[in-house]
């Protein structure tokens, strides 16, 4: 059942007046009703089935090939001297980044008090943790011997054989690992509200034992939100400088190698700027379809995702900011091995891979300059989804060029993928999608207690509290043809 | 019910002519200072001055810098609660017009080939360095010249553009400013980022043309930023003793412009730590000859240390709490310190010097804050020229309301 | 108010009273007024945190960021001291600490063997990753959560405490509690409904089945480290266990295996024609055959002296290789022998005596070759034996060979008298 609701433009901007963030009049019961709707209708819509049917035939495939990979080796991946990382480690990075705008959104847009994050934390976050998996995988199935992986934790043992603390590979480990729990602990403990949400309509005792037992009993005690609350805004403290450094350790992976192409300075906000790019791409790209199908383009509105085609725009000048930069500093270097290497990615064996990345990163978000094509939803997925594609280009990029062609001439080789890894990368597409349907449908897709807290209706009105200063919010009576200049005293108009 | 009323048009009124008087004396002061360092300089070494005045000027370009991205980002974003601190940071920018003239003397060094500034510009040297050859293409002074003027020319619009349209908004309450200044400074920001990176390298990063770093243009944007909201909050601090914006700028404010300083100084620390692990890391001579000299004696350990203790740990611990943030006199204290390792920060880069003109005497010279105080005099006249003829608060922007009335979590 | 019990039914406990409410405001104007009435054991029930609501109850700054402060401390100290002991320090720094606790410092790729650069983002993770623990755990620690059972969960009007409802609640304990004024004064403060809350006087701790499953389950628990453990402290004859069995049964090929990769399909490599190994170019025919031209050699090689520490050589070699079976004598009535006798093994040939008039005729360099090569059931030694060793055994041999067969006068005068 597709919304046959309207799409409403809540677009304009008129200076002094706050834009409606939640349309539809909806209120606490309306939007309550509209979220728990995906959950509560006996079943999902038939379109949810048929991509959760293409996800599990996905997420067979990728179980198929890992386990392939275990009983036969790596020998099965194409990786050759000196392509020693191809599909494996792009993919790591790919899935990585994409998790990296959930907690942005969570945790630094709450920082900078956005309020129309609200309506798309929850599931960024779902992506978040479900990326942050598949991402987990690759270093995992990578290492040749995967049955000795936990060599990589600080267990003891009886050969005094400890991690390697040195090397960024190691980093990695903790920084991704901490992510992981760091990201399932801010979406379980936000989540809590709204399985006690779920819980209390729950309408079958085997349902109401299990969101009781998911959301802990919470009751909606005003103490209680005193702690959760400060607890929020504490992981959310936490959560900011945890996602620049994950991405940044990420990068430490090339960085501190001597390679050119690899080793620049720039690469620990680059990665960053480019994983939010990323994954604001996955974002809008499962949201528009997410908001038709489960009915909640008055919660998920057009301005949320005008917002969030702007955060792409910029992260994507970021991006592209840093590539102008590593091309310039490489002629400026006159290192011949990195001037090289900037000539042989454009005009090298990969430069069909190169030129695919600058058409996807580089020019198809400037189409977002446009306010045309940020509130034109079809427009946004095409765009997005280069998006995607630009972003798994440009690891392969890095990766894959730096390595192919690195010092020595007669070491060179060119790096093909096997149908292995092509099908493991496909099946990681799978686990993603799988998962994220079946949050879709049994938890709650949309924060309803934080979006309710930004509607206008949980506003104290003036006439209770009279010394205090209330910005004028009323959300339904604007028009923009008026403009009254505002009050030159303060206190509410 | 009616709220408190605020006399927005008290709060926001223009300087009197004390303050005139006052920014007077700063010039001469600063004129003076100046001078006494021209004489020094002409004694001790023009290279010597010309690396003293560099330091200083590009410390208060910083900060003018950072006042414009700050303008034009809440420009950008809508912002509501910073309208009411904004005027402020609009001033700060439009020093950017004085600066463009304070930066002529920067290229007598360049043009004159001053042996001991900017070794590229020297093409004695560049004969004999095919290191040097290689980019020449690039380093050189005409294109040098070409390119300062696209800065300057850059900032000085959009710096003055920002100040015109929020006041003219003063009189008219037209929001269609608002749109205006929104549409400019989106496409504005990314000129800045541009101008602000090429401007790093071309005149900190070429002190030591044999070096390079693909990060160093965040890394003086970052360092930027930390010193301007420093110097924002000294200046609203002061501009409430005088009895303006008591109301228009509160504990609210403060909370805010303490995060982002927090928020930066994590920032610059983030960046300055990356640069530094990656060529700690590789050992690459040709990238860690920058920090040999950083690292090389006693002096300059202690500098670094200082940094480290000074410009990171020592801020994250003081500002993580609300307590301090709110405090108007305890977040005055961080901001001067922060000004005050902003500085060191700058001094770091620009004063090592390794090779053939290494100095071995404390490189801490008399031109370094002569010209602190003679440049400082100057910008601070500058401040307060426009604040005499404009009012303090953006008085009928649209968002105004919403910047008096907003409280944090 | 409690019901009246029967013999079945049980009793009904009274918790506190309930008033709901349709809007935050109101919720916040009533919470004010029942602060101010002096109530201490209240709350309020929102489906949101409501802005406002903290200071209408007076309800303090919680610690939690201070304890948040404290892990997030303890998390940058513990990434220092990790990273220090196990990468920094080795036995040798603390030869007290059990083998499977102790550091082991290793130089890798030139880095300092304390890195606190490299260190760092380690650091910072445990930093985060403590902090966020904590804040989660104290969170809900200090609102004690998990709380699945709460009388108010009985009321169908609290279940829109979650969706669109406020609700305000008063327990029965605080002193001010009174069932019929304090409902009163609630209904006065715009409340839709009021209503009491009430238990419903089951035993409030857990069943008898429950706790004895879990505590069997506990038991149980304990049997597979306990297993463990006993295995870690003790010794068996019997190979260990393990579960992946790559060095037991190595995937490799062996010598007499077939290997498809090869054309003529045998594992064992010949060298390839026309090489040879190292050392093992051996021209010399005199010092590594014993041969001269075709014949067999009749003088030791020049590369070997005989002399009294080359003779004592020999004798040492000669009891090691040759006397198990020859004997010490050179009879052939080594121990080997002997047994065999012993044994009455079938087919057995005394092995030869060397003072046989045969072998006493041979030529040093057909001895020489019958140890390199062995002669009818005695192995070769070649791979055993050095050739200057072999030299030396042959040097022996004849020695022994004099020894029994000598005259008086190939007794030196002085050592003749020893012999009466």
């Amino acid at each position: 059942m597709t919304s046959v609701a309207p799409e409403i433009d809540n677009t304009a901007e008129i200076p002094g007046r706050r834009a409606v963030l939640i349309t539809g009049d909806l209120d606490f019961t309306g939007v309550t009703d509209t979220v728990a709707a995906v959950w509560e209708r006996p079943r999902p819509p038939r379109a949810w089935y048929v991509a959760l049917a293409i996800s599990l035939t996905l997420l067979t495939i990728l179980g198929a090939m890992v386990l392939y990979l275990i009983l036969n080796g790596v020998g099965v991946w194409g990786l050759n001297n000196p392509t020693a990382w191809g599909f494996d480690i792009t993919n790591f990075v790919f899935w990585v980044g994409i998790g990296h705008a959930g907690t942005l959104i969570s945790a630094i847009l709450f920082l900078f008090r956005q309020k129309w994050r609200t309506s798309i934390n929850r599931f960024a976050e779902a992506m978040t943790i479900f990326a942050v998996m598949c991402a987990g995988l690759f270093p995992g199935i990578h290492v040749g011997r995967i049955w000795l992986a936990y060599w990589l934790a600080p267990l003891p043992n009886q050969m005094a054989m400890w991690p390697n603390f040195r090397s960024p590979l190691l980093w990695d480990v903790f920084a991704v690992g901490t992510y992981f729990t760091v990201s399932l602990l801010f979406w379980y403990v936000g989540m809590l509200p709204d399985l006690a949400t779920f819980r209390d309509r729950a309408t079958s005792r085997p349902r109401q034992i299990i969101y009781g037992l998911l959301s802990l009993g919470w009751n909606g005690s005003s103490r209680h939100w005193h702690r959760f609350e400060r607890a929020y805004l504490l992981l959310a403290a936490l959560a900011t400088p945890l996602v620049l450094s994950v991405h940044s350790v990420v990068s430490f992976d090339f960085a501190v190698s001597q390679l050119p192409g690899w080793h620049t300075t720039i690469f620990p906000p680059y990665f960053v700027a480019g994983a939010i790019f990323g994954g604001f791409a996955m974002v809008l790209t499962l949201a528009v379809p997410a908001r038709e199908l489960f009915g909640l383009k008055n919660i998920i509105t057009l301005r949320h995702l005008e917002n969030c085609c702007k955060i792409v725009l910029v992260t994507g000048l970021m991006v592209s900011y840093a590539y102008m930069m590593e091309f310039f500093m490489a002629w400026y270097s006159g290192s011949p091995f990195e001037r090289f290497i900037f000539r042989a990615r454009a005009g090298g064996p990969y430069a069909w891979a190169y030129w695919t990345m600058i058409a996807c990163n580089v020019v198809a978000p400037q189409l977002f300059w446009f306010k045309r094509v940020r509130t034109n939803v079809w427009l946004i997925l095409v765009v997005v989804m280069a998006v995607n594609v630009g972003m798994w280009f440009e690891r392969f990029v890095i990766i894959v060029t730096s390595l192919s062609q690195d010092f020595l001439p007669s070491s060179w080789d060119y790096y093909r993928p096997s149908l292995v890894e092509i099908l493991t990368l496909a099946g990681s597409f799978g686990l993603f999608f799988t998962l994220f349907l079946l949050f879709c449908r049994f938890l709650p897709m949309v924060a309803m207690a934080e979006v309710k807290t930004v509607m206008p209706q949980a506003a104290l009105t003036a006439e209770r509290h009279p010394h205090e200063h209330v910005p004028p919010t009323r959300a339904f009576d604007y028009n923009p043809d008026e403009h009254e200049p505002p009050a030159q005293t303060g206190g509410s108009s | 019910m009616r709220s408190t009323a605020i006399d927005i048009d008290n709060e926001s009124r223009p300087l009197e002519r004390g303050a005139a008087r006052r920014a007077g004396a700063a010039a001469l002061v600063g004129l003076a200072a100046t001078g006494l360092a021209i004489g020094l300089g002409a004694g001790s070494g023009w290279d010597v001055f010309f690396r003293s005045y560099l330091l200083n000027y590009t410390y208060f370009l910083s900060l003018a810098l950072g006042g414009l991205c700050f303008v034009m980002l809440q420009h950008v974003v809508r912002a509501g609660w910073s309208v009411s601190v904004r005027r402020v940071a609009e001033f700060v920018a439009a020093t950017l017009p004085w600066l463009t003239l304070l930066f002529l003397p920067l290229l007598v060094p360049v043009v004159g080939r001053l042996p001991g500034v900017y070794e590229w510009t020297d093409p004695a040297v560049v004969q004999g360095d095919p290191r040097l050859q290689a980019k020449a293409a690039y380093l050189n002074v005409p294109f040098f010249a070409v390119r300062c003027a696209v800065y300057f020319g850059v900032w000085s619009w959009l710096a003055w553009f920002c100040l015109r349209e929020s006041r003219t908004q003063d009189i008219s309450g037209d929001p269609r400013h608002t749109q205006r200044l929104e549409r400019v400074s989106a496409p504005g920001l990314l000129a800045l980022a541009l101008t602000v990176t090429f401007f790093a390298i071309d005149t900190l990063m070429s002190l030591h043309p044999h070096w390079y770093s693909t990060i160093w243009g965040v890394y003086f944007f970052a360092g930027s930023a930390v010193g301007f909201y420093a110097l924002l909050v000294l200046m609203l601090a002061i501009l409430r003793r005088s009895g303006r914006m008591r109301h228009a700028v509160g504990a609210e404010h403060f909370h805010d412009l303490g995060k982002l300083a927090f928020g930066f100084v994590v920032f610059w620390a983030y960046i300055a730590f990356s640069q530094y692990l990656l060529i700690w890391y590789a050992n690459l001579p040709e990238e860690t000859i920058w920090y040999r000299p950083r690292q090389g004696d006693r002096w300059w350990v202690g500098v670094s240390l200082l940094l480290v203790f000074g410009h990171f740990l020592l801020p994250l611990m003081a500002l993580m709490s609300r307590f301090p943030k709110r405090r108007p006199r305890l977040l005055v204290a961080a901001a001067v310190w922060l000004l005050l390792m902003h500085w060191l920060d700058l001094y770091y880069i620009v004063k090592p010097r390794a090779g053939p003109h290494h100095d071995h005497a404390p490189p801490l010279h008399a031109t370094d804050l002569l010209l602190l105080v003679g440049l400082g005099g100057l910008f601070v006249a500058a401040l307060v020229r426009p604040m005499r003829r404009w009012h303090l608060l953006p008085r009928r922007d649209p968002r105004l309301p919403e910047a008096l009335s907003y409280e944090n979590v | 108010m409690t019901a009246q019990a029967t013999s079945s039914t049980p009793v009904r406990k009274l918790h506190g009273l309930i008033a709901e409410f349709t809007s935050p405001g109101a919720l916040v104007t009533a919470a004010e007024q029942v602060r101010d009435a002096g109530f201490t054991r209240w709350d309020t029930h929102t489906p949101f945190p409501v802005h406002g609501i903290d200071a209408a109850m007076d309800i303090r700054r919680t610690r939690l960021p201070w304890l948040v402060l404290a892990a997030g401390t303890a998390g940058c100290l513990l990434g220092l001291l990790m990273q220090w002991w196990m990468n920094a320090t080795s036995a040798a720094d603390f030869p007290t600490v059990p083998t499977f606790l102790q550091g082991y410092d290793y130089l890798i790729s030139g880095k300092p063997i304390f890195s606190l650069p490299a260190n760092i983002p380690v650091i910072f993770e445990l930093t985060v990753l403590l902090a966020a623990l904590v804040t989660v755990i104290g969170m809900l620690a200090l609102n004690n959560l998990p709380r699945f059972h709460d009388a108010l969960f009985r009321l169908p009007r609290f279940r829109r405490v979650t969706t669109d409802r406020f609700f305000l609640r008063v327990d029965a304990d605080d002193p001010r509690f009174d069932a019929e004024g304090t409902a009163v004064f609630l209904r006065g403060l715009g409340a839709v409904a009021v209503e009491p809350v009430e238990s419903d006087g089951q035993p409030a701790h857990w069943p008898r089945w429950l706790v004895t499953a879990l505590v069997v389950l506990a038991a149980l628990a304990l049997f597979p480290p306990l297993v463990v453990a006993k295995a870690r402290l003790s010794k068996s004859p019997k190979p260990r266990i393990a579960l992946i069995q790559d060095m037991d049964n190595q995937e490799r090929y062996k010598a007499q295996q077939s290997n498809p990769v090869f054309a003529d399909g045998r594992a064992g490599r010949q060298p390839p024609a026309g090489t040879m190994a190292r050392g093992q170019l051996h021209t010399d025919a005199h010092y590594y055959v014993g041969r001269v031209g075709d014949d067999w050699a009749l003088t030791f090689p020049p590369q070997v002296t005989v002399d009294q520490a080359f003779l004592r050589r020999g004798q040492e070699r000669f009891g090691v290789y040759c006397a198990p079976c020859h004997g010490l004598g050179g009879a052939g009535d080594g121990l080997v022998h002997q047994r065999a006798v012993q044994r009455d093994t079938p087919g057995w040939v005394q092995p030869s005596s060397l003072h046989d008039q045969l072998i006493r005729s041979r030529p040093v360099g057909h001895l020489f070759n019958t140890i390199t090569n062995g002669i009818r059931s005695m192995p070769p030694y070649s791979d055993q034996i050095p050739p200057a060793d072999r030299w030396a055994i042959v040097a022996y041999v004849r020695a022994l060979q004099l020894s029994q067969d000598a005259r008086l006068e190939d007794v030196p005068p002085e050592r003749q008298p020893e012999l009466r």
